[in-house]
């Protein structure tokens, strides 16, 4: 927490200091690196694993996918630099030059969309609640009056309490706080994107005492965010993914991570493989 | 950079009442805070220096203890640590009960009552040892000595440390937003879910701190020239004692 705020504090006086600023190709251009902010605890999108490495879904589609895609544009290698970002840095430390894409789990929203620009979307979720396994909540009609724990600066913690006002809601800064507290007890139920709480099922202790329930009660499309009014940079990174669905190279992606033997088995359904396919557009 | 200020989002929709809400919280649990921080202070601060060395170690562990281990640490031990420590009802009833409220109001007081223990001790340890003993001649117990002479001095003097110490518990409260209590921090990055104005939203909650402070450090300073004793301390114009 005191980190992000001390990133957000430094945002702020660099924000000042930069004028006449450089394009977001030429800054990557000069330095031969691409900074990107992702997280260090949403598995399987950007996490650090029992070895201590920092890798993940989203990461691994800028590795693979755009980091090529800039390099052919820039003409020479291009490296990778990972910095933490948090749902409530993500956009500070974008327009204050500090990173230069957003890849992690950020959900492409227009109240966003007027800060920052998004690629296409590559990965599509809704919110779901994850409870204790035999607990009576089943879903967002059933949390009035519950206590629900949501992650602070998250699109849900919003929808909970625009559409279940009853419900009891506290904000935690990341998962494994929000976890934490939803073990012992202090709330009922967590809600987050269907897929991260999947992710957080797998990975606890002892699986089989969790379910994820409900409906999706949001839609949750994924984009890597980046400064506005960027276009160049925006098509080399629409380019990188595009190329990698229609190649098949996403997939096998997906299929690392979300596969039968990857880090959590989640099946690409036809109708999101569809969607993916459907956002590339001809050479 | 191609920032567009707008602050506008400040006052339009719901923030104004966010943000009023996330002082009102800040105030309470910076008050009651204080007032464990001052009672814990005042009472560990005063043991300190008595003459029986059982009060004495006892008010040194708990002033060690409690002020070299991090503020965030207190909150999660008072919210995930403590809890599972209580019988299952009264576990229930303090998570419908606003248990994060609570855990964030003990360890601001806890944490800070150790820190107010050491300016009161140094207050009470800057008056000169004869007016215990002036006290005790007159036929005063060693309580009685210091409820109506020591304490009351010592008080007076403290003043400024302790706006200082206050000022950092108001300040400090704002690491409650790690256990989930909706308070001016946490309001001010709600702000920025909803409009993605980070740096309005944060400079906001700057300003509000600001006052709040100032404020607090104004009606301190007037307090510290309406109770000195002439001749003791300077009136607390000059600021040299």
């Amino acid at each position: 927490m005191k980190r992000s705020l001390i990133v957000l504090v430094f945002a702020l006086a660099t924000s000042i200091s930069v004028v006449g600023a450089e394009t977001t190709l030429e800054k990557i251009d000069k330095s031969g690196t691409l900074v990107i902010g992702t997280r260090t605890g949403s598995p399987p999108f950007g996490y650090v694993n029992k070895n201590n490495e920092w890798g993940g879904f989203s990461i691994d589609l800028v590795e693979k996918a755009i980091l090529p895609a800039l390099s052919k544009k820039l003409n020479k290698p291009i490296k990778l630099e990972k910095k933490e970002s948090a749902p409530a840095t993500r956009i500070p430390l974008l327009q204050s030059n500090t990173v230069d894409l957003i890849a992690e789990t950020m959900t492409d929203t227009q109240a966003r969309r007027d800060q920052v620009d998004f690629s296409l979307t590559f990965f599509v979720t809704g919110a779901q609640f994850l409870v204790k396994k035999g607990t009576p909540i089943k879903g967002i009609e059933s949390i009035a009056g519950k206590r629900v724990a949501a992650q602070q600066g998250s699109t849900n913690a919003r929808i909970i309490r625009e559409r279940a006002p009853n419900a009891k809601l506290v904000e935690f800064p990341d998962q494994p706080a929000a976890f934490q507290a939803l073990a012992q007890g202090q709330v009922q139920a967590y809600t987050n994107d269907g897929i991260q709480l999947a992710g957080l099922k797998v990975k606890a202790p002892k699986p089989d005492a969790w379910a994820v329930v409900g409906e999706f009660f949001s839609y949750e499309p994924y984009g890597m965010a980046m400064r506005k009014n960027e276009s160049d940079f925006r098509q080399v990174v629409n380019v990188g993914l595009m190329d990698a669905i229609a190649s098949g190279l996403y997939f096998e992606i997906y299929d690392k991570w979300f596969g039968p033997k990857g880090e959590l088995p989640y099946p690409l359904t036809a109708e999101s493989k569809r969607f993916l396919q459907m956002q590339v557009v001809p050479k | 950079m191609n920032y567009r200020f707008d602050w506008s989002v400040l006052w339009s929709g719901q923030s104004g009442g966010w943000l009023l809400q996330g002082l009102l919280t800040t105030l309470e649990i910076a008050a009651l805070g204080w007032l464990i921080a001052v009672a814990l202070g005042v009472l560990s601060g005063a043991l300190r220096t008595v003459p029986l060395a059982l009060l004495r170690w006892l008010a040194t562990g708990y002033v060690e203890f409690f002020r070299n281990v991090p503020l965030l640490v207190w909150m999660f031990f008072w919210y995930f640590g403590v809890p599972p420590l209580l019988p299952q009802a009264v576990r229930d009833w303090l998570f419908d009960h606003g248990a994060e409220f609570w855990a964030a109001v003990f360890a601001l007081g806890v944490y800070h009552g150790a820190r107010f223990s050491e300016v009161i001790r140094a207050g009470i340890q800057s008056i000169p040892k004869t007016q215990l003993e002036a006290a005790l001649s007159t036929g005063l117990t060693i309580a009685q000595a210091y409820r109506l002479i020591i304490l009351p001095i010592a008080l007076r003097l403290i003043i400024p440390p302790a706006t200082n110490e206050t000022l950092n518990l108001i300040k400090n409260s704002s690491v409650a937003l790690t256990i989930g209590v909706a308070e001016l921090t946490f309001q001010t990055r709600q702000i920025e879910t909803y409009t993605a104005k980070a740096f309005e939203a944060l400079a906001a909650g700057t300003v509000i701190y600001l006052m709040l402070c100032l404020t607090i450090a104004t009606l301190m300073a007037r307090i510290e020239r309406r109770v000195a004793i002439p001749g003791m301390i300077a009136q607390g114009q000059s600021g040299v004692a």
